[in-house]
């Protein structure tokens, strides 16, 4: 079937957020905390760069040139997946928070009427089980200590809020037409309800803001963009006709 | 952190193997990190991990004195034996 144009935004915002997502975790390859955290994360990074090919695949027979060819206008990724996390504390508060959006995403999308689709949550699902799995394990035993507490608990309240861009996207005919299963406004309330309760445990209290922040998805590009785009299409500009 | 020892078994007869050893804070992040350093490109169809600490190991000295001629039995001799006797060329 040939989707409705709202059901093509909804794709490519959500590749979009896997790409940034995906080339901001490898950004720790080699200088992460140890060295099995380090494995561990660069080995999610390739799941979600994984997911952002499958999802750019069903909109195009030319991944690169729409992973790695638009102009910034041109891209709908959320600011928070956008984000160049220089401290370490701020990296797993993304992953974590970009984790538990995208369960509730891809669930979102199982038994959707692009069969296509539907067969790749399936399939992404399984994997969002280990992500999510090892990154709120992790986070849950820092948060016991208090010096972890310390560090991240300014990355959760500053970041937590960007997060409701994940679920931004006009969904007017998505829901008529089956392509989601739970309406977007429907997933972000399931996020912010289960990121509280995971926070809340530690007595951190996060203000999600009255209005969910929407310039990604407009167009509009965070200051980090630019850094993640230029390191994301070096080899592409040393030899275009590359192949990985 | 406490260090682990990891064993993969792949498909077919193989038995397990040593896949190697890596650190962990806990049982639960141990399955998790095992699984993302020895076994993320599907290297096994079944692993075991061991904290170090489970694992015994034998005396050195011991496992030397062990090497010993006769334990080398490898049946050539016999068998050179058994050639002459029976008349057989080699």
């Amino acid at each position: 079937m040939m989707p409705h144009a709202e059901g093509r935004d909804l794709v490519l915002s959500f590749a979009d957020d896997e790409l940034c997502v995906g080339q901001n975790h490898a950004w720790w390859i080699a200088i992460g905390p140890f060295l099995e955290e380090d494995l561990a994360l660069t080995s999610i990074a390739q799941d979600e760069l994984g997911h952002a090919r499958s999802l750019y695949t069903l909109l195009s027979d030319d991944v690169d040139q729409l992973a790695y060819g638009r102009k910034e206008a041109e891209y709908r990724s959320a600011h928070i997946a956008e984000l160049l996390c220089h401290d370490w504390s701020w990296a797993l508060v993304r992953h974590v928070l970009h984790d538990i959006a995208e369960q509730i995403r891809w669930s979102a999308l199982v038994g959707s009427s692009w069969e296509d689709l539907s067969h790749l949550a399936e399939r992404a699902l399984g994997e969002e089980q280990f992500h999510l799995q090892h990154g709120s394990s992790l986070l849950s035993r820092l948060l016991a200590d208090e010096r972890g507490q310390q560090r991240l608990t300014p990355a959760i309240l500053e970041l937590a809020p960007l997060g409701r861009e994940y679920f931004v996207s006009s969904d007017k005919h998505l829901i008529e037409n089956g392509i989601v299963t739970m309406p977007l406004a429907a997933q972000e309330q399931l996020w912010i309800d289960q990121t509280t309760g995971l926070f809340k445990q530690y007595d951190i209290n996060i203000d999600f803001g009255s209005e969910a922040p929407s310039a990604g998805r407009s167009g509009i590009r965070s200051h980090d963009f630019a850094a993640l785009h230029e390191e994301m299409t070096a080899v592409l500009r040393i030899d275009p006709q590359a192949q990985w | 952190m406490k260090t682990y020892e990891v064993f993969l078994k792949r498909e077919g007869k193989d038995p397990f193997t040593h896949a190697g050893s890596f650190d962990a804070p806990d049982e639960e992040m141990a399955l998790i990190y095992a699984r993302e350093t020895y076994g993320r490109r599907g290297e096994g169809e079944q692993m075991w991990v061991v904290p170090r600490t489970a694992v015994l190991s034998a005396n050195e000295k011991e496992l030397a004195m062990a090497d010993r001629d006769h334990k080398h039995n490898d049946g050539l001799r016999v068998a050179e034996l058994r050639r002459i006797s029976t008349g057989e060329e080699s």
